[in-house]
């Protein structure tokens, strides 16, 4: 059953058609990809989904119901996590304070509760914490819980980013270019965490440039390029079709390589 | 030597917490009041050689500098020979005690503050390691006692000196709220005055003959938190897409509209230019305020203590962590489930509540209330005080008030007759007789922008930087260092 839906969805800044009507839908506890060229509007996509930026025309359902106009805090809410291609952490919080950052909106300490430090907000914030060293921990990250994610290599601030989306317990993991920048080996690591995460029951939608990584993971793959979607299939369909070469290396290229 | 150490001398009743002349003229002198010296100038030795050894660390010279096991007992040692000195002038004489010496001029705050000095330099040199490690627990273990028994330490001085202390706990509120909005949630505001301009204001209407309305000032400050805070979220709702420099010219306007609204006397309320006066002196049971100073001073810090503590557990909480988010990015802070927009308000309804809490203070102590006791100046002066003593550290912030607050309000209107005096013929200052012309209460904008442009150049995080703070700039100098590496390779 789609868990995400996006029916005819196109995004319009000024004179320029970033993302034009794009429809495919997610099935619950699927990996998959988008891919396209630089500037094919992949991004864009993403933020259509997560609520950054409202859509021009067309409708974004999950679980069937229009998550249209919501702000990106309600997306959250209602399951959706993400991360960004330049990571966006939290520089001067530590690690640990921004995994738990990820857990604010279902904590149940209010203000009060804070500010007068009750025994509920104490032991709630505890807990937090104890909860937010063991997703730190599993994410193999317990050794820099305390360091600020800036002082973190560029491989773990990568991870870490995904544990703070993990830390808002969604369903629809949104992951924007997670192996860029990523060696060889971090990238094995990355793709047996996806496998790890998919079968944990999560459903997973990552924006992704490196070929090896796509291909392994992937359930299906979405191509977009200026915007349009040209192609959507599994890896092995999405490899061969005549659109997506030519998109990636030019017109001349697809005939070149049926012909040789 | 007096004149050197000017707490020896008594205050005077119309002054502010010494007369200069005096401390010329009739400062102690005899054997006793020698021996005070000395214990008091080694007192200021011992408290103020950690200074030395930081600037060793940082000169990278090494000063032969003693144990800390043997400046505790010097403290100790300083501590007893000071309290028994004092027995034998003071109490068992009443008159001097080898030697002439009046009673009258030696006065209890040098003995008081000698002691208190040697009290901290114990509690740094017996416990270093906890006191570094705890520093915030220590600063109060430091701080709270001598806050609490400076009416004692004081006893003879005039209102003048409460009256001052008490100013002080307002700004420090004021400093403490604005840290709310500008440190923790990173939104800056310029106009921050105009909250404590309605605190103020509210809490004067509610206790004055002007509306015949006299509430007790403990019900007001909740009504100047309360009121405030509306009018924080007033504010902060057309502010919530606008950032850094533009969010800075909005609250800029803002704090500018609200005193010339009370000076135009909007909807009558506010009683125009004159503004509102003889507000009532708050009482509790028999103890009128007003002629009990001291009352008036513990309240105002008893409810510092609160703020102080309230904010360091929100700071702590999940609240001040989403602050935090907000400041670092708030696209992810957004995208990681946090409402920007309550979390925003509620910085600035936070921020201005605390502002109203020192408006309610600041008018029953001063009991009139005008539009130029809110004007941009008290904004700016509030900036200071958080950017002089640390942006986001609520320890830094109480010292950058302290200090600020000490040089503006205290120092630099002691300086016009301490100049006067010093250079008048036949004093130690003789030679500059241009200095009994300085007015010296007209350099208080040189004060901030002094100390900001030193802080900037020495100590750019503040003088105690939050955490934060002091790993980004050890973060830039070294990838500072790194591109000059780069640059000469």
């Amino acid at each position: 059953m789609a868990i995400l839906e996006l029916a005819g969805v196109s995004k319009r800044f000024g004179g320029l058609l970033a993302v034009s009507n794009v429809s495919f839908s997610i099935d619950q506890g699927e990996i998959i990809s988008m891919i396209g060229p630089n500037g094919a509007g992949k991004t864009t996509a993403f933020n259509c989904v997560t609520g950054l930026y409202p859509v021009s025309a067309g409708d974004v359902r999950l679980d069937g119901l229009s998550i249209n106009g919501l702000p990106p805090h309600r997306v959250t809410k209602l399951g959706i996590a993400r991360t960004f291609q330049n990571i966006r952490l939290f520089s001067y919080m530590t690690a640990v304070d921004n995994v738990m950052v990820g857990a604010h909106w279902w904590m149940k300490e209010r203000v009060w509760d804070g500010a007068l430090k009750t025994p509920r907000a104490r032991r709630e914030e505890r807990e937090v914490q104890a909860w937010a060293l063991d997703l730190l921990a599993q994410l193999e990250l317990a050794n820099y819980a305390g360091s600020y994610a800036r002082e973190l290599p560029y491989g773990l601030q990568r991870r870490l980013e995904i544990a703070r989306a993990l830390a808002t317990q969604p369903r629809l993991l949104l992951l924007d270019e997670p192996a860029a920048g990523l060696n060889a080996r971090e990238k094995n690591d990355l793709m047996a965490l996806i496998a790890r995460l998919r079968s944990e029951g999560l459903t997973i939608f990552l924006i992704e440039h490196d070929m090896r990584v796509v291909m392994e993971i992937s359930d299906r793959i979405v191509v977009l390029d200026y915007g349009e979607k040209i192609a959507e299939g599994v890896p092995t369909e999405v490899r061969t079709n005549r659109r997506v070469i030519e998109a990636y290396l030019g017109s001349g290229a697809s005939q070149e390589m049926h012909t040789t | 030597m007096g004149w050197l150490l000017p707490w020896f001398v008594e205050p005077t009743s119309s002054g502010i917490g010494f007369s200069p002349q005096d401390a010329v003229l009739s400062a102690p002198m005899g054997p006793g009041a020698f021996l005070l010296y000395v214990l008091a100038v080694t007192m200021l030795l011992l408290v103020l050689s950690p200074l030395a050894e930081i600037a060793a660390r940082i000169t990278k010279r090494p000063l032969p500098l003693i144990a800390d096991r043997v400046r505790l007992v010097a403290a100790v040692v300083g501590f007893v020979l000071t309290l028994v000195v004092w027995f034998l002038i003071r109490v068992l004489n009443e008159e001097p005690l080898f030697g002439p010496i009046d009673s009258h001029t030696v006065t209890d705050s040098a003995v008081w503050l000698t002691l208190y000095g040697y009290a901290i330099a114990a509690l740094v040199y017996g416990a270093r390691r906890w006191v570094v490690a705890r520093g915030n627990v220590a600063f109060g273990a430091a701080a709270i006692p001598f806050g609490v028994l400076l009416p004692f330490m004081f006893h003879q001085a005039p209102d003048f000196l409460l009256w001052a202390a008490s100013s002080l706990a307002i700004y420090m509120l004021l400093a403490l709220g604005l840290n709310v909005v500008v440190g923790f949630a990173g939104l800056l505001d310029l106009g921050y005055a105009a909250f404590f301009a309605i605190g103020a204001y509210a809490c004067a209407s509610f206790a004055s003959p002007t509306h015949h309305i006299h509430l007790s000032l403990w019900l007001l400050i909740f009504i100047g938190a309360g009121v405030a805070s509306v009018f924080g979220a007033i504010l902060g709702a057309p502010t919530l897409r606008l950032r850094g420099d533009y969010l800075a010219i909005v609250t800029l306007g803002f704090g500018e509209i609200i005193p010339d609204l009370a000076t135009n006397n909007v909807f009558g309320l506010t009683g125009g230019p004159n503004g509102l006066s003889s507000i009532d002196q708050p009482r509790y049971g028999p103890v009128n305020f007003g002629t009990n100073p001291q009352w008036f001073y513990w309240s105002v810090l008893a409810i510092s203590v609160i703020v102080v503590i309230f904010l360091r557990n929100i700071e702590r909480s999940r609240v001040g962590r989403a602050w935090v988010a907000l400041r670092e990015d708030e696209i992810a802070a957004a995208a990681t489930g946090i409402n920007t927009t309550t979390t925003k308000l509620l910085a600035f309804a936070m921020g201005a509540s605390v502002a109203g809490v020192a408006g309610a203070f600041y008018g029953s102590l001063v009991t009139i209330v005008s539009p130029d006791d809110f004007s941009f100046a008290v904004s700016v002066a509030v900036i200071s005080m958080i950017v002089l003593g640390g942006i986001g550290n609520i320890v830094g912030v109480i010292l950058g008030s302290s200090v600020l607050t000490l040089s503006i309000f205290w120092i630099l209107p002691h300086m016009n007759e301490w100049s006067m005096t010093v250079s008048a013929p036949g004093k130690p200052l003789e030679f500059l007789p241009g200095l009994a012309t300085v007015n010296f209460t007209q350099y208080t904008y040189m004060v901030y922008g002094i100390a900001l442009i030193l802080m900037m150049l020495f100590r750019p995080g503040g003088l105690l930087p939050s955490r934060a703070r002091r790993v980004e700039l050890e973060a830039g100098i070294e990838s500072e260092s790194l591109a000059a590496v780069q640059g000469r390779a």
